[in-house]
């Protein structure tokens, strides 16, 4: 088994008396696609700012690539390869949709320190940017206020920012939430390509179970800031603590007799 | 048409600059550099608040800076006009460097609180100092000397002359501007200014970008005090109270916060305004009171802003079927 | 050792005129998220009108400091309803440079009404007289404010803490939307907190005219400048911490004046600066 992308060995965060995260154990594998799932209130937004550094760790330790970057900022550990996108639409209102995923792909490509020369002349950057909102399915919407996009394509829109920084191990918290079926297909379709590409790792926080096991290769469940469960698929669905959790009913194709409810 | 109008006009406006002392109206060259010198401070400053929406009050201690730099240069080392500019700059930018670099650890609120208290603090030091700096007087005598140049030497004692020389670095410090507004690192800004948690997602050290603009609007502010140390003859501690900051503010808004002409139409608007109204009355910053609630009340974006809207709105109804 | 007793005397009645200010600021700040700059108008307004009021109408002190903080809870009223409303949503900036023109429009209001040179106001009878303190004569005026402010402190921690009203108004100050939704009458809160944080700065006002013994337009401005440096070395939006920051600056300044003249200017914002870089959200304000 090759080594971790991402390692997190004892995670521990408190919110004053609340537990959010208890000695969390949790590694992602490069190419491996990850599910995150859990019941409201498990640790999953929790355990996401935790590794990406949005949350300072209390205990425990977070390595990438073998290295550690427990203390490392945000934006430092983005530089390394790890993204995220937000479960509410986070993105630069009053800039245009092409200028939201451009910031990103400037970033990634290290042209934000040039002060004097104009963004029109960085037509590598904006290749990359074009190409991302071309991945969400928003690239006749470039020219657009994000504050003017629909609601539906701002969430696009957020996957969007999230995926120009074309990263190595990039977060999706909750990335389908408020698309129409149409939208979640696309968005579904790119992030399974992506994947096999090879060239960024996924992970998905997720409650939508149908999204869960067809894209998985890998799901982790949370409860209560501790990980239940760690495993392919199938074998998730089908521990026993997993379903006692959610009482049976999501991971089920259909109702069995005499269920609970 | 109104987009090649547009493109011309800063070059419209420049010919009119460049024109306007042969004229002859000494009153009115005087009042041209005023305005000048105003909107390189707003042009820099508004880099901070209009494109990064950070608010400074402390941004008067640059000025002085760069003022007192320039007095202390002139007064005990050379007359050289161009070295007093540089060295104007120079300590404006560190003293924004050192300044910037305990403010932008924090945010909002605290981060223009604590600008105030620099800036009233560098205030105070002036005032206080004054063996060194003429507290209240402030430095005064300052001469300007000739431009020495490798086979020449222009003068600049006649108000018309010391004209082009501010003309000079005003079309400078826009064309920086906008230079700076234009490039990768402009629009990093902006959008520290929509969203500065999602930037540091994107992988951009906010803090340091920060401090950097925090500089560069420092340094503006250095040149412009220089500029008028030059003009007045004389630098005052004044220059670094947290009222002279507001200067900036007002007319950034008063043209349209966020734009490159905006600062630059508020500076001559706001300077025309005060010499007319303080004609009629002496509460003329009733009337700046009174037109700042009807901005943001109503005129948000300004002068600019709102003439933009209205162009738009034009536009609409034109392709409209 | 004389010196310093009554320095520090000088010190707290000082420091009590800065927490009526401050006070209001703060509950503002706290319960409407605006800095507003137009508190230092609010307290020059209520030593006017408290002044006018007694000269003109009834030679009354104890009138003037009824009537005064009223009439300019009135003009709060109408400065939040009218104007202050429109900006909730804006950026920092505009609600600042918006109660920064309020602040231009009543100074210069007052100087159109009352002068631009100084007034000095008659002290009254009752309040005239001096006590001994450690063997030199304080005057009881100060030691009147000096309990008066600890009187407001615990009026307005019983309102906040004791009261439906104050339970309420802490309700929208932590959650405004959650608030409303629960029925509370959320625009008509902010415009009674900040009419009251108004009063709070006239009341200020009223009671600093036998005080400062010299009335003049910009005297709103200073005090304006030390409330906030108070609130912010307090934590915004504590009252307890305004509170302390008052008594602490107040204190600290009068020493200054008396004992290093050339720096007390800018020893009240090196304070701040110095508490804002240990503590980046104040002494007692929500952590950072």
């Amino acid at each position: 088994m090759n080594a971790p992308l991402l390692a997190a060995h004892g995670l521990t965060n408190w919110f004053g008396k609340v537990c959010t995260a208890l000695d969390l154990d949790v590694a992602f594998h490069e190419g491996v696609l990850t599910s995150v799932i859990g019941p409201n209130g498990a640790g999953k937004s929790t355990l996401i700012n935790l590794l990406t550094g949005h949350l300072p760790v209390q205990a425990g330790r977070v390595e990438f690539r073998g290295k550690d970057v427990t203390r490392l900022p945000v934006h430092a550990r983005v530089r390394l390869g790890i993204c995220r996108s937000f479960q509410i639409v986070n993105v630069f209102p009053q800039l245009t949709a092409l200028e939201n995923v451009l910031i990103p792909a400037l970033a990634a490509a290290g042209r934000t320190r040039r002060f004097f020369s104009p963004v029109s002349r960085e037509t590598a950057a904006r290749a990359e940017a074009e190409a991302a909102l071309e991945r969400v399915g928003l690239s006749d919407h470039g020219g657009k206020l994000a504050s003017a996009l629909s609601h539906g394509d701002k969430h696009l829109l957020e996957v969007g920012v999230a995926l120009a920084a074309r990263p190595a191990l990039l977060f999706l918290d909750e990335p389908t939430a408020g698309m129409n079926p149409l939208e979640r297909a696309r968005l579904l379709e790119s992030i399974r390509s992506l994947s096999r590409e090879g060239r960024t790792t996924f992970v998905l926080v997720e409650h939508d179970m149908d999204v869960v096991f067809s894209l998985s290769d890998r799901v982790v469940v949370l409860h209560r800031g501790e990980v239940l469960c760690d495993g392919a698929p199938d074998h998730v669905r089908a521990d026993a603590k997993v379903r006692e959790v959610y009482l049976g009913q999501e991971l089920e194709a259909a109702p069995r007799q005499g269920a609970l409810p | 048409m109104w987009k090649s109008l547009a493109r011309a006009l800063p070059f419209l406006l420049l010919a009119a600059l460049a024109l306007l002392p042969l004229a002859g109206e000494r009153f009115v060259t005087y009042l041209a550099t005023r305005m000048m010198l105003l909107a390189i401070f707003a042009v820099g400053y508004d880099l901070l608040l209009g494109q990064t929406g950070l608010l400074s009050f402390g941004h008067g201690a640059f000025y002085a800076a760069g003022a007192y730099a320039l007095g202390f240069f002139s007064l005990h080392v050379s007359q050289h006009p161009l070295l007093g500019v540089l060295v104007a700059v120079a300590a404006a930018a560190l003293l924004g460097l050192a300044v910037g670099a305990l403010c932008v650890r924090s945010s909002e609120v605290y981060f223009s609180m604590l600008t105030l208290a620099f800036g009233m603090m560098v205030y105070a030091l002036v005032w206080n100092a004054s063996d060194v700096t003429g507290g209240d007087d402030g430095l005064v005598g300052i001469m300007r000397a000739p431009l020495s140049l490798p086979g020449l030497s222009l003068p600049i004692a006649r108000d018309a002359q010391f004209y082009y020389l501010v003309l000079l670095f005003f079309a400078a410090a826009v064309l920086a501007a906008w230079r700076i507004r234009r490039s990768p690192f402009g629009l990093v800004l902006t959008g520290m200014r929509e969203n500065a948690t999602r930037v540091a997602f994107a992988g951009v050290p906010v803090r340091r970008y920060r401090l950097a603009v925090f500089t560069m609007s420092a340094a503006f502010a250095g040149l412009s005090g220089g500029l008028e140390t030059l003009l007045e003859s004389s630098a005052r501690p004044s220059m670094a109270h947290w009222t002279h900051s507001a200067e900036p503010m007002l007319v950034s808004l008063l043209g349209g916060l966020g734009t490159l002409s905006g600062p630059i139409v508020g500076s001559f608007l706001f300077i025309a305004l005060r010499e007319i109204v303080q004609r009629f009355t002496e509460h003329w910053m009733l009337g700046v009171g009174i037109i700042l609630l009807l901005i943001i009340g109503a005129f948000r974006g300004g002068v600019v802003g709102t003439l933009h809207q209205l162009v738009e709105r034009r536009r609409a109804r034109e392709t409209a079927p | 050792m004389q010196s310093i007793v009554h320095v520090l005397l000088a010190g707290l009645s000082s420091g009590m005129f800065i927490w009526l200010v401050a006070s209001g600021l703060t509950l503002i700040f706290g319960v409407l998220g605006i800095l507003n700059f137009a508190h230092g108008s609010f307290y020059m307004l209520g030593a006017y009108v408290c002044y006018t009021v007694v000269k003109v109408f009834a030679p009354h002190f104890y009138l003037g400091v009824l009537l005064g903080p009223l009439a300019v809870a009135a003009i709060g009223l109408v400065v939040e309803r009218r104007f202050l409303r429109g900006v909730y949503h804006l950026a920092l900036p505009y609600q600042l440079l918006l109660t920064f023109a309020f602040v231009l429009i009543f100074d210069n209001l007052v100087k159109i009404v009352w002068g631009a040179g100084s007034l000095t106001p008659p002290v009254p009878e009752a309040l005239r007289g001096s006590v001994s303190i450690v063997g030199r004569k304080f005057p009881v005026y100060s030691l009147f404010i000096i309990a008066i402010g600890p009187l407001v402190a615990l009026g307005l921690w019983a309102l906040l803490e004791r009261t439906w009203l104050g339970r309420t108004v802490r309700a929208a100050a932590s959650d405004r939307e959650m608030a409303a939704a629960l029925g509370a009458p959320v625009p008509a809160l902010y415009t009674g907190v900040f009419a009251f944080g108004a009063w709070l700065a006239a009341l200020g006002g009223a009671l600093a005219v036998p005080y400062v013994g010299l009335l003049a337009p910009g005297m709103g401005e200073s005090i304006v400048i030390d409330a906030f440096i108070v609130a912010v070395i307090g934590g915004l939006g504590s009252l307890k911490g305004a509170f302390v920051g008052a008594l602490v600056i107040g204190v600290i300044s009068a020493f200054g004046t008396r004992f290093f003249p050339t720096f007390d200017m800018a020893l009240t914002f090196l304070l701040m600066a110095a508490v804002l870089l240990v503590r980046p959200r104040g002494l007692f304000g929500a952590a950072a």
